[in-house]
C-alpha cells in the first residue's frame, strides 16, 4: 500500500484519544486532549520551562480562531462560505459577461466603428434569421454530441484497463501517454493531426501499402469531431479512473460468479456504478467541444466552423462586437440549458454534488 | 546568399546617407533644443515570418541606429490587436502599441473610429506617390506603405498547358478540393464579380455576379484558410491553386516548394498595407513612434524592407527586387494596373460584414 | 478481467487510444530534426540547428519564464479556491445546488473568446493589465471547473465517518480539516493542480488578449508564430516542453508514486 504523507497524523490522534475513553459523538475541547497525555504537564504551570510542541500552540491558535471567526453555530452556513471564494473568482467572467450583454444590445454603426447608442434586439435577430448561425449551431451541438459519445467509448476501457491492470509498469505507461498530450498545446497538436492525415501524410502511406488510394482525409466534419476526440480523450479518463477504482473487484467477481457473462457484468454492475464518473467527464466533454474554437479552425479547413468561431469572426474580422456578444451569450445560455437538464435528470455526478449527508 | 549579401550592402550604404537624410529633414534647432526624450524601446505590431524579418532589415534596424531607440516586434495578427487597441483607447489607457503594421482596409475602420493619430505633418510624406495617401479619409489617419495583389498562385505540374487564363478555369472537375480562397473571401469577390459576368461599376450595389461565382465555386469544395494554411497546404500537396497574397507564394517558394502566379484575364484585386499610431500614447512616445514611420517612407527603407516582400512601394526611385521586374505581383506602370482591380477601402469598410456575411452562407452551407 | 473477448475488445481500444494520443506527439518532436525549412515528416536529414536556434532565442526564455509564472499564480488561486469549492460541493448540503453547479460550469459554457474579452475589458477597467499576475487569475477562472471536479471525486469517495472520528477524539474543526479531511482529498487535489499547471502553460487565445509584446507568455508566442510560418524550431519548442513533462512525471512518480492519480480515497 502507498503511504501517503499526511496520513499518519490521523492515526496518531486515533491512539492519541485512546485512553481518554471518550465514546463517539462525544465533542471535546482541546483541553481534553491534553488530559489524555498526563505526562505532559499543563499549560498554565508557569514553573516549568516545558513549551507545547510549536505545531499543537499553532493549532489551537487555528482552532481558537476559527472558533471565534466562525463559531460553530455558523456551521449551516460553512458549505457556502466554502464555496464563496470559487463563486467570487467565477464572478470575474460574469461581469465580463454582463459587459457583453450591454454590447449585444447596440449594433454596429459602420460609419464610426463604434456601437450605436440606442438599445435594441436587432443583433439577436439577426442570429435568429441567419441560416448561416442555425447551422453552425446545429453543427456545434451535434459535434458536441458525438465528441462526447466517442471520447467516453474510448476512455471507458482505457480508464478501465488503467484501474484494474496487475502491472504498476501498464498502468504507468498509460497514464505518461495520457500526460504527454497536455504538454502540447492544442495548436501544434492539431498541426501533428494534419501532418498524419495529409493527403501525402503518414496515414495515407500507410493506406498506400495496402493499395489503397491516397484520399482526404482531413478538411471535413469527421476530422473535426476525430480532432476534438484526441483532445479531450486524456480528461475523460482522469475523470472517470477514481470512478472506476471506487468499485470494488469484488463486486465484478461476485457477478461472474453468479453467472453473468462479461458483457452483463459491464453493463449492470461496472456502469452503474461508474455512472457519476461517465456523467462528469461528459459534462466536461460536451461543454468543453460545444466551446471550441482550434479544431474547426485548423481541422475543418474553413467550412466546418462552430459557434465559437462565427464569435471570433464577429469580434475579430468584421470587429461587430455587438453581434459577436449576442452570439457568445446565446452560446452560454445554450450550452447552460444543456447542463442543466443533463444535471436535473442524472445528476452532476463526479462534479461533486455529494448530499451524502 | 546573393539576396542577403546585396541587402546588407544597401543597408551598409543606406546607413551613411539616411541619417544625414533623417537630419537634414528636420530643422537642426528643432533636434537639438525639442528632441523629446527618448524611450527605451517602442513597440511595433508586425506579421511573423518573413514579413517581421524584412520590416526588421529595412526600417526597424535602421531606426535602432539612428536614434538608439530599440523595436520590440508585437507578432499578434492585425485583426487580433485591433480589440485589445480599440479598448485600450476607450479606457483612457496606454495602447499596448506604438505602431500597428495593418491591412488598410482594417486600419480604416481604426480610423473611422478616431483611435488613430494624424500623422500628415511627416516629412517624407512629400516624396511619397499617390498610393500613400488613404483614400476617402481625411488627412493621414494612416500611410500606405506599400501595394500587393491577391494573385492565383498555382502549382505549375497541376496546370501543365501553361498558366491558367481565367479564374474559370479552376472550375474544371480535376481540381475539385484542390482550391484555396481566404475564409473571409477577401481577393476574391472583385475578380468573382468580373468572372460570374457582372461589372466592377456594380460594386458595390449589385453583387449577384460575384456570389454566383462564388456558389459554381463551392461546388468545387475549396479549402478556406489563411495565409499561412496556404503555404502549409501547397506544401503538403493538398492544393493546386489559390487566392493569395504574392507575398506567400514567394516565400512558399523561396521554401523550395514549387510555385508560379499569374494574374488572369478578370483580373486581380490590388490592395495597400499601412502605418499608423494609435492614440493614447505619452507625447514623446508618439513623437519618437512618428519618426519610424517617417524613416519607413525614406526611399532606403522602403528598397530594403519591399525587397524582403517583393511588393512596389510608395516612393518613386525603388529597383524591383531579383527577378520580379515586369512581374504581374510587382506593378509600377499604368499598363500593370490595367488587369488590377482596386476598391476604395471605405466602400470595403462599409460593406465587409455584408460581404462577409453572403461569403459565409455559401461556404458554410 | 477473465472474458477472452473481453480482452482483446478493450485492448484493442486502448491500443486505438494510445495510438492517436501519442502519434501527433511523436510526429511532431521527430519534425524537430528536420533539416527542411518547414515542418515535415518524414524528417529531411537530421539537424540539431532548430534546438539551437531556441536555446538561443532570448525572447523565447523569457517567454517561457513568463509562463512558469502566470503557470504559478494560477496554481496558488485556484488549488485553495478550487479544494474549498470542491469540498463545498461534495460535503455540505447547499441550497440551490444545481444551479451552483450550472454557475461553476460557466468557466466551460462561456467561449475562450468571450472570457477573454470579457476579462480584457474588466481588467481593463481596474487599470490591471500588463502585468501578469491578471493573467495567472485569468487562467485560474477558466479552467477552475477541473480542479473544482477533482477535489469533489475524492471527497465524495472520503468516508465521513472519518471526520466524525477525528473530532470525537478532540480534534478541533481546524484540525479535522487539516489532518483528515485534506490528506483524505489530496489525490484530488495533485490531480487538479497538475491540471491547472499544465493547461496554464499551454492556454493561447484568453492569454493572447490579456498579454501585450512586453508580457506575451509561451503559448501566445507559439500561436502568433503558427500564424505566420510553421517552421521547425516551433517542433523544437514542443519537443522540450514533453522532455519537461517526462522529468516532471518521472519526478511525481519518485515523491508521491503515479498512482496517486487512480486513488479516489
Amino acid at each position: 500500500m502507498h503511504v501517503r504523507t499526511g496520513g499518519f497524523p490521523v492515526l496518531i490522534m486515533a491512539v492519541a484519544c485512546l485512553p481518554a475513553g471518550t465514546g463517539p459523538g462525544q465533542t471535546l475541547s482541546t483541553r481534553h486532549r491534553n488530559a489524555a497525555m498526563p505526562e505532559i504537564p499543563s499549560k498554565d504551570d508557569t514553573h516549568t520551562t516545558f513549551r507545547y510542541p510549536l505545531r499543537w500552540r499553532i493549532m489551537d491558535a487555528l482552532n481558537g480562531g476559527l472558533d471565534r471567526f466562525w463559531p460553530a453555530r455558523m456551521s449551516p452556513y460553512t458549505g457556502w462560505a466554502l464555496i464563496m471564494p470559487a463563486l467570487l473568482l467565477v464572478g470575474v467572467l460574469v461581469l465580463g459577461l454582463f459587459e457583453m450583454a450591454d454590447n449585444s444590445l447596440h449594433t454596429l454603426d459602420r460609419a464610426t466603428f463604434r456601437l450605436s447608442e440606442a438599445y435594441t434586439l436587432e443583433n439577436y435577430q439577426t442570429v435568429m434569421e441567419s441560416a448561416t448561425y442555425g447551422r453552425v449551431i446545429t453543427r456545434s451541438v451535434f459535434a458536441a454530441g458525438l465528441t462526447v459519445f466517442f471520447t467516453l467509448l474510448l476512455a471507458l476501457p482505457y480508464a478501465y484497463i488503467m484501474v484494474r491492470t496487475t502491472s504498476s509498469a501498464v498502468r504507468k505507461a498509460l497514464l505518461v501517454t495520457l500526460f504527454l498530450p497536455f504538454f502540447i498545446g492544442q495548436v501544434v497538436r492539431a498541426y501533428g493531426l494534419l501532418i498524419i492525415l495529409g493527403t501525402t501524410g503518414v496515414a495515407n502511406n500507410a493506406l498506400g501499402l495496402v493499395g489503397i488510394e491516397p484520399m482526404r482525409l482531413l478538411f471535413n466534419f469527421p476530422a473535426v469531431v476525430f480532432g476534438l476526440v484526441q483532445y479531450m480523450l486524456p480528461f475523460a479518463v482522469l475523470m472517470l479512473a477514481p470512478a472506476l477504482t471506487a468499485i470494488p473487484r469484488e463486486t465484478e467477481t461476485a457477478a461472474s460468479s453468479l453467472g453473468a457473462n462479461w458483457v452483463q457484468g459491464f453493463r449492470h454492475v461496472v456502469l452503474p456504478m461508474a455512472k457519476p464518473g461517465l456523467i462528469g467527464a461528459g459534462l466536461v466533454v460536451g461543454t468543453l467541444a460545444l466551446t471550441d474554437f482550434a479544431m474547426p479552425a485548423m481541422l475543418g479547413g474553413g467550412s466546418q466552423d462552430f459557434i465559437a468561431n462565427a464569435i471570433y469572426d464577429q469580434f475579430f474580422r468584421t470587429a461587430d462586437q455587438g453581434l459577436g456578444a449576442a452570439l457568445a451569450l446565446l452560446l452560454v445560455v445554450l450550452g447552460s440549458v444543456i447542463v442543466g437538464i443533463v444535471i436535473s435528470i442524472f445528476g452532476a455526478g463526479t462534479l461533486g454534488m455529494g448530499n451524502r449527508k | 546568399m546573393s539576396t542577403e549579401f546585396s541587402r546588407r550592402g544597401v543597408l551598409r550604404a543606406g546607413l551613411a546617407t539616411s541619417g544625414a537624410a533623417l537630419l537634414s529633414a528636420m530643422p537642426a534647432s528643432r533636434l537639438l533644443a525639442q528632441e523629446p526624450e527618448k524611450p527605451s524601446e517602442i513597440i511595433v505590431r508586425a506579421w511573423g515570418g518573413e514579413w517581421v524579418e524584412s520590416l526588421k532589415n529595412g526600417v526597424s534596424d535602421r531606426f535602432t541606429e539612428m536614434t538608439g531607440i530599440a523595436v520590440r516586434h508585437d507578432l499578434t495578427e492585425d485583426n487580433e490587436i485591433q480589440p485589445k487597441v480599440w479598448a485600450a483607447v476607450a479606457q483612457g489607457r496606454v495602447p499596448p502599441i506604438h505602431i500597428n503594421w495593418d491591412t488598410t482596409t482594417n486600419a480604416t475602420k481604426s480610423a473611422l473610429r478616431g483611435v488613430t493619430e494624424d500623422i500628415s505633418d511627416l516629412d517624407n510624406l512629400a516624396n511619397t506617390t499617390d498610393l500613400a495617401k488613404p483614400v476617402g479619409l481625411e488627412g493621414y489617419p494612416l500611410v500606405n506603405t506599400y501595394g500587393y495583389v491577391y494573385v492565383l498562385a498555382y502549382r505549375p505540374e497541376a496546370f501543365p498547358d501553361g498558366a491558367p487564363k481565367s479564374w474559370r478555369d479552376l472550375l474544371d472537375p480535376k481540381f475539385k478540393g484542390r482550391i484555396a480562397l481566404y475564409n473571409d473571401g477577401i481577393g476574391f469577390h472583385f475578380p468573382a464579380q468580373v468572372a460570374g459576368g457582372g461589372s466592377l461599376e456594380d460594386i458595390p450595389d449589385n453583387m449577384d455576379a460575384c456570389w454566383d461565382f462564388v456558389r459554381e465555386m463551392k461546388e468545387q469544395n475549396p479549402l478556406l484558410g489563411e495565409d499561412p494554411d496556404f503555404t502549409t497546404w501547397f506544401q503538403n500537396g493538398e492544393i493546386d491553386a489559390a487566392c493569395t497574397i504574392s507575398t506567400n507564394a514567394l516565400a512558399a517558394k523561396k521554401n523550395g516548394v514549387d510555385l508560379a502566379w499569374t494574374v488572369p484575364e478578370e483580373g486581380c484585386k490590388f490592395d495597400t498595407d499601412c502605418l499608423w499610431i494609435p492614440k493614447g500614447l505619452p507625447d514623446n512616445e508618439l513623437y519618437w513612434a512618428k519618426q519610424y514611420i517617417n524613416l519607413a517612407l525614406s526611399q532606403e527603407s522602403q528598397q530594403i524592407w519591399l525587397d524582403g516582400l517583393g511588393l512596389p512601394g510608395v516612393v518613386p526611385g525603388l529597383t524591383p527586387p531579383e527577378g520580379l521586374a515586369g512581374d504581374p505581383s510587382y506593378p509600377t506602370t499604368p499598363a500593370d494596373f490595367e488587369h488590377l482591380i482596386r476598391i476604395s477601402s471605405a466602400v470595403q469598410v462599409q460593406n465587409e460584414s455584408d460581404w462577409f456575411a453572403r461569403f459565409k452562407e455559401i461556404m458554410q452551407g | 478481467m477473465t472474458a477472452r473477448s473481453q480482452r482483446i475488445l478493450f485492448w484493442a481500444l486502448v491500443w486505438f487510444s494510445v495510438l492517436i494520443l501519442s502519434v501527433p506527439t511523436i510526429i511532431v518532436v521527430g519534425a524537430s530534426f528536420t533539416n527542411a525549412n518547414m515542418i515535415s515528416f518524414p524528417p529531411e536529414g537530421f539537424t540539431l540547428k532548430w534546438y539551437e536556434k531556441i536555446a538561443l532565442a532570448r525572447d523565447l526564455r523569457q517567454a517561457f519564464i513568463r509562463s512558469l509564472i502566470v503557470s504559478t499564480v494560477c496554481l496558488v488561486v485556484s488549488v485553495p479556491v478550487g479544494t474549498l469549492a470542491g469540498l463545498a460541493l461534495s460535503r455540505f448540503k447547499l441550497r440551490f445546488v444545481n444551479a451552483i453547479q450550472i454557475y461553476l460550469l460557466l468557466p466551460f459554457t462561456v467561449p475562450l473568446i468571450g472570457s477573454g474579452i470579457g476579462m480584457m475589458l474588466i481588467f481593463g477597467e481596474w487599470r490591471i493589465l500588463g502585468s501578469l499576475w491578471p493573467v495567472g487569475v485569468a487562467l485560474a477562472v477558466i479552467n477552475l471547473p477541473f480542479i473544482i471536479w477533482s477535489v469533489s471525486s475524492s471527497a465524495s469517495a472520503l468516508d465521513g465517518d472519518l471526520e466524525l472520528a477525528a473530532s470525537s477524539c478532540g480534534a478541533g474543526r481546524f484540525e479535522t480539516f487539516w489532518f483528515v479531511t485534506l490528506p483524505g482529498v489530496m489525490p484530488g487535489v495533485i490531480t487538479g493542480g497538475l491540471l491547472m499547471f499544465v493547461l496554464a502553460m499551454s492556454e493561447f487565445l484568453v492569454s493572447l488578449l490579456l498579454t501585450d509584446a512586453r508580457t506575451v507568455t509561451l503559448p501566445v508566442q507559439i500561436y502568433n508564430n503558427i500564424r505566420s510560418i510553421i517552421t521547425p524550431d516551433l517542433a523544437a519548442v514542443s519537443s522540450v516542453f514533453v522532455v519537461i513533462a517526462l522529468l516532471a512525471v518521472w519526478v511525481l512518480d519518485r515523491l508521491v508514486g503515479l498512482e496517486i492519480f487512480l486513488k479516489s480515497k
